[in-house]
């Protein structure tokens, strides 16, 4: 900590902590519960393991006592020892079994929580968070907390072991069992030190080859850079340093696995030297006999595995209890943009609206965050299919208007309306389901085209697909694709270019026939020469239908009917291209900014 | 905890001649620290014989001191097994940082060994492996080794001495006995290979469903914003429900292969040691063995199992690693294309750069990407390569700066082939810019200085100035040691673009192959590229792939590049004289152009 803390402060941070552990351990308690009748099974399966598996060295004694050392029936011993042997076997890979199946099962169930939650919370949300950080959520902080779960019942049944083992060894010599004992707790102490100890010393490995790949990957992407001005070396020596870090961390590791692994094997072994001399002893003066000798020596075997694992299951509580606390935290977030308690419907042609798709902002004021506003008293009124392109700087606050129009985000006052009814009053789906989006990045599935098309509208027929297709303009492309609308697209898939990716997303936008369709300039990812073909499409699939177009090109501004120039938040001006071009500076400004210079067509 | 080893798929395995020439070459590059090895080896050897002689030293005591009631040799025993153990803690101290320091010293040396041959590969190489299989390579494939360096070698090594030695221990204590427990070992070895084989296999399913759900995952939360758009989110969940079920099911499966065999493993233990009992009892009453031997069987009978059952399992770490390893050496094994002539010259000063007929081929059996092109451009002149998609014109800039060497023809700068210059002089005269900036981590001060290692900040801040980029630069926090943050994301495409020109600007060459960004670059910086290009341009020879009119038009000479051959060359307004495929081009770009 760099700031100093008062007393009060870091009282509150503490009770803070204690807060999310417990709401953190109340998470994994509701879990269990839920699979309590399996883990009871499983506990009860490790039990009944414990005591078969303690009963062999005795029954080992009984047989070396009596059928060796004495005449007594030695194969009644035998058998009885294979018998427990088929039962150990049996009990310990059910207890396995259930023990991971469950364990698994939990993690299953939590990571579709996870999921469902996530993409359940609002934009803004998303906004802020990073996607490598809701990815570790949902991967190694749930594989930590089903670490945790599957020792659950194996801990359970070596708890049992260990009592019963050390109940029959007081039992049959009180003096040995101290000495065979005493340095075995050491191996409890000592295994959880070493886990509590290689746990950040293996993170810190795996930092240093996460900078030893960022270098590699940095190598071979610029490798043309690299080739160009011949700075191999350069490259070469940032990696020996990294190659060196991760030598020198690794060897870190090495010695923490040095200084505790070989103790935690030489302990028990010192139990076992302590009781060939002190047992031995005991047997020459007829304390013990000789049976029961060999017997302390396999119960003190028998406890080696279980202290190990004890002392671990503390270190790996201590992690998963870190995970379910992070877990915790984002299902605890709730949605800031949720359906309302009595939803309104929206009219429809049938109920006698005269024309659909009439979108309102009223007084809008919204800003990301409360000292940076990005609209401030943005009113407009956008008849049911008319089209307006909305023009401005960079950083106006252009995207901003179809975010709020989505319910991405809601307005810090003023209010949107859709055909009348104000965005907030209506179901998600509802008024999503009316809106079509034709995002600025084209962002498609790894799935079929005819998936990718029909995503927002699962009953599409093959027909709506190729009308939708051909509205577009993608139909053509994509009957040239190796399996037409089954071709697989997307990063493992076939690979369009900018523009098809564009064509089908605005197939996509169009399907399931919305009354607004929102286009976040769907060219500027466009070879030049491809432009024409996409402004086509957007031509046909906006007449007749409200549609604000976000413009980042002259282009497409001449598809609209009226123009919007925003400036600094506020509508700067509105009319029709010409009107604007003829009356406006700052929208020749704006204009002569985005008139990129010219390309040679390809 | 079962399946620590990578899965092997079939084509992982290797075959016993690949084996044997992968241990050959690591033993070759474990050379300079053989003697670290060697003292690891040793470690092995005593602590394995330390474990193997305590239940034998028990036998002593059982029966040369308790059942002979001969006190002293009890004590004897006592102190014996006192000395192993201790013995066994500090050789085990060793053994780990002696077998760590040697595997880590192997990845060490690989590491630089590889990333050094990757650097000295040409072009081609990288265009016709991926970025990301090469990173593999560097990182996945090398780290698959640590496991089996950290852990694994040593397992390795103490579970076969340790089946090597207790087979002879055994022996020595009794023959009977061992051929009892020798009847036990087909079922642990018989299952372990069966085991091995299915839990594979099931672990490849798992792996494979793992990244599939992983990037379910990753889908479902970088496309939120689309999924929210069209209300699809339960559409969405089901889907994700359906990988993540199946990856459960995976698990359950690879979960249920082990639950056999761990049982059948623990059965064999205590079966082990009751026919043990049986037969050593039996044998103790004809007086064959004694029971201390009896005692020492039981206690030794897991180290008969255990390696086996550990060998089993360490097999597909090995196999993994050997597919790693062979992966590897063909990387080292590959021979750089484009390299320096062992007789190389340095490049004149200045001079034509003179193509003459050349052929190039991408790959082998492809179509020809450049056929019979020559051309020649005098000192100072600038040409522009205009021509579609894929004619050419980006390949025959990049042989003129020999960023691939032609198959046949030659490429030659004031005389000299470029194939015999010195790749110094080469990088000197001509420079490369690429399209788009790239940047390292690092600060922007760094990222100059790639270009020319021994410059000094002052000729850094002199190449800025030469492009009048200081001011813009001068913006940022920290100036030029400002950092630009992972890949660069602090700096604007146009920026980045500056950085690219004031790397050029900093070496200073006589040529510059430009190819022009295709991609619109911030209206902020458009025009400070613009003009920092045209001072750099200033005074040089100069290439440029061209994707704009304007630089077109300020070039001396045009050349056309369709099919893999030069179509058309001349000026400006010779070509549109000619009305053949640049006036075509031209005419179409101007239809092109946006309304207004």
């Amino acid at each position: 900590m760099s700031k100093i803390e008062t007393d009060a402060e870091v009282a509150t941070r503490l009770e803070f902590e204690q807060t999310q552990r417990s709401e953190g351990w109340k998470l994994l308690r509701g879990m269990l519960r839920d699979q309590r009748r399996n883990l009871l099974l499983g506990a009860l399966i490790g039990i009944s393991w414990a005591g078969f598996k303690t009963a062999v060295p005795q029954m080992t004694k009984n047989a070396i006592n009596q059928g060796i050392e004495k005449d007594g029936p030695l194969l009644k011993w035998v058998l009885i020892i294979a018998g427990l042997g088929v039962l150990t076997g049996v009990l310990s890979g059910m207890r396995r079994y259930v023990a991971f199946r469950e364990s698994r099962w939990a993690e299953t169930l939590l990571r579709e929580r996870l999921f469902a939650h996530l993409i359940s919370l609002n934009v803004g949300y998303h906004d802020k968070a990073q996607t490598g950080q809701l990815m570790s959520r949902a991967s190694s902080d749930l594989m930590q907390i089903q670490g945790f779960i599957v020792m659950i019942p194996i801990t359970l049944s070596n708890v049992i072991q260990i009592i019963a083992v050390t109940a029959i060894l007081f039992y049959t010599d009180p003096v040995l069992a101290l000495v065979a004992l005493v340095p075995l707790p050491f191996v409890n102490i000592s295994a959880r030190r070493f886990s509590n100890r290689i746990h950040p010393a293996s993170i810190a490995v795996q930092a240093e080859q996460a900078q030893l790949a960022s270098v590699v990957e940095e190598s071979v992407s610029g490798v043309r850079v690299i080739k160009g001005f011949g700075a191999e070396q350069v490259q070469f020596d940032k990696l020996r340093k990294e190659a060196d870090d991760i030598f020198g961390e690794t060897m870190k590791a090495a010695k923490i696995r040095s200084s505790f692994l070989p103790a935690i094997d030489v302990l028990p072994a010192l139990g076992l030297v302590g009781v060939l001399g002190v047992g031995g002893h005991r047997v020459l003066t007829g304390q013990i006999t000789i049976g029961d000798l060999v017997a302390f020596n396999v119960y003190l075997t028998l406890l080696i595995w279980p202290l190990r694992n004890i002392g671990m299951i503390v270190a790996l509580g201590q992690r998963a209890a870190a995970a379910l606390v992070r877990i915790h935290e984002v299902l605890s977030t709730e949605s800031t943009i949720t359906d309302p308690a009595n939803p309104q419907q929206l009219p429809s042609i049938a109920e006698g609206a005269a024309t659909l798709g009439a979108v309102r902002f009223d007084h809008v004021q919204f800003g990301y965050s409360a000292d940076q506003p990005v609209l401030s008293n943005f009113t407009i009124d956008i008849a049911g299919g008319e089209s307006i392109a909305i023009v401005g700087a960079t950083g106006s606050g252009k995207s901003t208007v179809a975010r709020l129009l989505l319910r991405f985000y809601d307005t810090n006052s003023g209010h949107v309306f859709l055909d009348g009814i104000d965005v907030r009053k209506l179901k998600l789906r509802d008024l999503r389901q009316q809106i079509g989006v034709v995002f600025e990045d084209t962002v498609l599935f790894n799935d079929t085209v005819a998936n990718n098309i029909s995503f927002s509208k699962s009953t599409a027929s093959q027909q709506d697909l190729e009308r939708a297709a051909k509205l577009a303009g993608a139909h053509e492309f994509i009957g040239e694709l190796p399996n037409g609308y089954e071709t697989v697209i997307g990063e493992r898939g076939f690979s369009l270019s900018g523009g098809q990716r564009q064509r089908i997303a605005i197939a996509r936008a169009i399907i399931a026939d919305p009354r607004v369709l929102v286009l976040d300039d769907a060219t500027s990812a466009v070879d030049p020469s491809k432009e024409g073909e996409i402004r086509e499409a957007m031509r046909t699939v906006m007449s007749g239908r409200t549609t604000i177009v976000i413009a980042h090109r002259p282009g497409t501004i001449a598809l609209a009917d009226r123009v919007v120039l925003l400036d600094g938040g506020t509508i700067a001006a509105i009319g029709t291209h010409e009107h604007l071009a003829a009356t406006n500076t700052r929208y020749r400004e704006v204009l002569a900014n985005m008139d990129q210079p010219k390309k040679v067509a390809n | 905890m079962w399946n620590t080893g990578g899965g092997v798929t079939d084509e992982d395995r290797l075959s016993r001649a690949q084996a044997r020439t992968i241990i050959g070459r690591v033993f070759k590059m474990a050379a300079p620290f053989r003697k670290t090895m060697y003292m690891g080896f040793a470690c092995v050897v005593v602590t394995t014989s330390c474990a193997l002689a305590a239940p034998v030293i028990v036998r002593h005591g059982i029966d040369a001191g308790i059942r002979a009631r001969n006190t002293r040799a009890l004590d004897q025993s006592v102190m014996m097994y006192l000395a192993v153990v201790t013995l066994s803690y500090i050789f085990g101290r060793m053994l780990f940082l002696y077998v760590n320091r040697t595997g880590e010293m192997f990845l060490r040396v690989l590491r630089l060994a590889v990333f050094r041959q990757m650097q000295r590969q040409s072009m081609a190489f990288f265009d016709r492996n991926k970025a990301g299989v090469l990173v593999a390579r560097m990182t996945a494939d090398i780290e698959s080794m640590a496991e089996l360096v950290q852990f694994g070698l040593l397992q390795f090594l103490s579970a076969g001495l340790m089946l090597c030695f207790s087979i002879v221990v055994l022996l020595l204590l009794s023959w009977e006995l061992t051929l009892v427990a020798m009847c036990v070992m087909p079922i642990i070895v018989l299952a372990s290979i069966k085991f091995q084989h299915d839990s594979n296999k099931a672990y490849l399913t798992v792996r494979e469903r793992v990244g599939a759900n992983l990037s379910a995952l990753q889908e479902g939360i970088t496309t939120v914003r689309v999924i929210q758009a069209y209300a699809q989110e339960q559409e969405t969940k089901d889907k994700f429900f359906k990988s993540n079920r199946a990856l459960f099911e995976s698990h359950e499966r690879s979960v249920r292969i082990s639950t056999w065999y761990f049982a059948l493993v623990e059965f064999s233990g205590v079966f082990a040691s009751a026919l043990m009992i049986g037969i050593g009892g039996w044998l103790v009453h004809r007086g064959a063995v004694t029971l201390g031997t009896v005692v020492a069987f039981t206690l030794l009978i897991s180290s008969l199992f255990d390696p086996v059952q550990q060998l089993s399992q360490l097999y597909n770490t090995v196999q993994s690693a050997g597919a790693a390893l062979s992966k590897l050496f063909a990387i080292l094994d590959s021979k750089p294309e484009v390299d320096e002539h062992p007789a190389a010259i340095a490049l004149p000063e200045s001079g034509v750069l003179k193509v003459d007929s050349i052929n190039f081929t991408y790959a082998t059996g492809e179509h020809p990407a450049l056929n019979g092109v020559s051309i020649n451009v005098a000192p100072g002149e600038k040409l522009a390569l205009v021509g579609p998609t894929g004619a050419g014109k980006s390949t025959l800039a990049k042989l003129m700066a020999r960023m691939y060497d032609p198959v046949s023809g030659t490429v030659s700068y004031g005389g000299v082939n470029l194939t015999m210059a010195t790749m110094d002089s080469l990088r000197q005269r001509i420079v490369v810019v690429p399209q788009e900036g790239f940047l390292f981590n690092g600060t922007i001060r760094d990222n100059l200085r790639i270009a020319k290692i021994t410059a000094t900040d002052a000729q850094i801040d002199a190449a800025v100035e030469a492009i009048s980029a200081t001011e813009h630069f001068a913006q940022f926090p920290d100036g030029l040691d400002t950092e630009v943050r992972e890949r660069g994301s602090r700096l604007s495409a146009g920026e980045r673009q500056l950085v690219a020109l004031a790397r050029a600007a900093l070496v200073d060459p006589a040529v510059l192959v430009l190819d022009e960004a295709t991609s619109n670059l911030d209206p902020g910086t458009e025009a400070e590229v613009e003009r920092a290009l045209e001072r750099l341009m200033n005074g040089r020879t100069v290439i440029v792939v061209a994707h704009r009119l304007s630089t077109v038009q300020r070039a001396d000479h045009i050349a056309v590049i369709d099919a893999a051959q030069v179509a058309e060359y001349g000026t400006h307004a010779e070509l549109i004289a000619k009305n053949g495929r640049y006036a075509a081009l031209a005419s179409a770009w101007q239809t092109s152009q946006i309304v207004n």
